[in-house]
């Protein structure tokens, strides 16, 4: 059973009469059991539109979405039990101490003594010397760990991670990706969204390039690098002169190296750049 | 990994709501509880201190005592509606309304535990004022004003408070302002308060008031809870307490249909 399918998912908003906006124009895509799925896309393209309906924020205009086998449309209670969400922007309630917040997000999902639990997300995400604190009085890096407490205080099975890294340093970022790894190797499956394609590209076992509410990539970042991305090689041969060679990135080195005629026992230096998933993303995204 | 047994549809959601909204109030205490029973001091000392010695009701009770019930439902349904609303609102602007929006909480569970915070922050408000005020009777009168049916008046204080905050849930959910949420206290709460009896007695009121009145299910609570403490009122408790439960019908529905069509999305 997969964690997460989306299937033929539509979402349009009537902003009037005369204009509907298609937000998401049928989405079909699954994530598997532990798997972590990145979903790249550029701004407006229709990432958070599908986290939002997954989470039941927004209402799908049609098509449907199945957690854990159970469909969020037609049984949202047990569906929000297994998921988890970080949200892209950071709640800023003034009111309550971090304790207090995660001790009401416990309860939110029917955990009344949950003291146990929370005690071990605080210290795991290092905020228990900031437990009693309100959130104005923590740092960025501080709300977004509490952001991630909070999603994870019932123990979900799927995880919804919009941007958890936009705005923080590189070395919270880092630690997050550590983080998520964890979940991963604890069974958590995780739907990701990011703009940083270095994050994809590290934690992500499948990525899903999102534009214009349409999924117009689905594969492994290997597979989008070899499909879309260059390869760039530099070589000096033996009579002395310098070779720059593009090409694909799909490509193995001797197959370049026989289309343009060198061979491996002429090569006395190279320097090969192997294809970015930047550079992917860009091509696709353009096509 | 430490994990937990989810019990399936518990009661404990409703009852982190219900602990959340009073936190929350107690936290701004000055502000939600203590000011208003300031501006209900004021009330008694300049109406039903100064001037109360110069109005006569043809019912023969002393206006300081016709006054302190009407205080006390003021207080009720201002604070009542104020808490649901303003409880609402800071969450759209802070972002945790979205928190519950995507938790395993049912709409029955947010607007009963909004209905109960309304109450024990209404209720504790009209408590007080009631309080002040019978000390203010015991030494004008030189007795304390004691509440006559005090089942009535307990009653009357849950639907008040049901019906203000299930009122404040409706508001807030569906307004996208600021300005629209002070438009419902400013053209619709305030009028239906000063016009269904909290200072005056409708028979004192020229027969066209008399008759609009009759047509505010404010004048009908006002009078109930009236009733409930002096035993004495300007309609009789059965119609009052029809009304007040139809009115919690009405409201109750109001705010399920805000909560299916309004928005739990921050602004």
């Amino acid at each position: 059973m997969n964690a997460l399918e989306i299937k033929n998912l539509k979402k349009t908003y009537i902003q009037n009469a005369d204009k509907k906006v298609e937000a998401l124009k049928g989405i079909n895509f699954e994530i598997k059991q532990g798997e972590i799925f990145g979903l790249l896309g550029p701004n407006g393209a229709g990432k958070t539109t599908l986290i939002n309906s997954i989470t039941t924020l927004e209402k799908p205009t049609s098509g449907d979405i199945q957690v854990f086998g159970t469909s969020v449309l037609e049984k949202p209670l047990i569906t929000k039990k297994q998921i988890g969400i970080v949200h892209q922007e950071v709640i800023n309630t003034g009111f309550f101490d971090v304790l207090e917040i995660l001790d009401f997000q416990s309860g939110y999902y029917g955990l009344a003594n949950n003291k146990t639990r929370i005690e071990y997300l605080v210290k795991k995400l290092a905020l228990d010397t900031h437990a009693t604190k309100k959130i104005k009085q923590l740092s960025g890096g501080m709300k977004r760990r509490l952001m991630i407490a909070k999603a994870l205080v019932h123990s979900p099975k799927l995880l919804l991670l919009d941007e958890p890294t936009a705005g923080v340093d590189v070395e919270l970022r880092e630690s997050l990706w550590a983080f998520v790894r964890e979940l991963k190797n604890e069974g958590i499956s995780v739907l990701l969204t990011t703009h940083y394609l270095e994050e994809a590209e590290a934690l992500c076992d499948r990525i899903g390039i999102i534009n214009k509410g349409e999924l117009i990539f689905c594969g492994t970042p290997r597979e989008v690098i070899a499909k879309y991305s260059t390869k760039k090689i530099s070589l000096k041969t033996k009579d002395g002169k310098q070779h720059h060679f593009v090409d694909s990135a799909s490509k193995e080195l001797s197959e370049i190296l026989q289309k343009n005629q060198i061979s491996f026992a002429d090569i006395i230096d190279i320097q090969i750049t192997e294809g970015k998933l930047e550079e992917a993303f860009t091509k696709v995204v353009n096509l | 990994m430490i994990t937990q047994k989810i019990i399936p549809m518990s009661m404990v959601p409703f009852f982190t709501l219900v602990k959340k909204e009073v936190k929350r109030f107690m936290k701004v205490i000055v502000q939600t509880v203590v000011s208003p029973i300031v501006s209900s001091f004021l009330y008694l000392l300049v109406f039903g201190v100064s001037l109360g010695n110069s109005v006569t009701l043809k019912s023969g009770v002393p206006y300081l005592a016709f006054l302190i019930p009407g205080l006390m439902v003021m207080g009720l349904i201002n604070n009542a509606f104020q808490n649901s609303s303003s409880s609402i609102v800071t969450s759209k602007f802070s972002g945790d309304l979205e928190d519950i929006r995507v938790a395993p909480v049912t709409h029955n569970q947010i607007i009963w535990a909004m209905g109960f915070g309304g109450i024990i922050r209404g209720g504790m408000v009209a408590l007080i004022t009631g309080i002040v005020g019978s000390l203010f009777h015991l030494m004008q009168r030189g007795e304390l004003l004691l509440i006559t049916h005090p089942f009535w008046t307990l009653y009357f204080v849950i639907t008040g408070g049901l019906i203000f905050a299930f009122c404040g849930i409706f508001v807030a959910f569906l307004a996208k302002t600021f300005d629209q949420l002070s438009a419902f206290s400013t053209f619709i709460l305030l009028p239906l308060t000063y016009l269904g009896g909290v200072f005056i007695s409708v028979e004192n009121l020229h027969p066209v008031w008399q008759t609009i009145s009759h047509f505010n299910p404010l004048f009908y609570l006002i009078n109930g809870f009236r009733f409930s403490v002096l035993g004495v009122s300007d309609v009789d408790l059965t119609t009052s307490v029809i009304v007040t439960l139809i009115a919690v019908g009405i409201t109750y529905s109001m705010a399920q249909i805000a909560l299916k069509k309004g928005s739990f999305n921050r602004w």
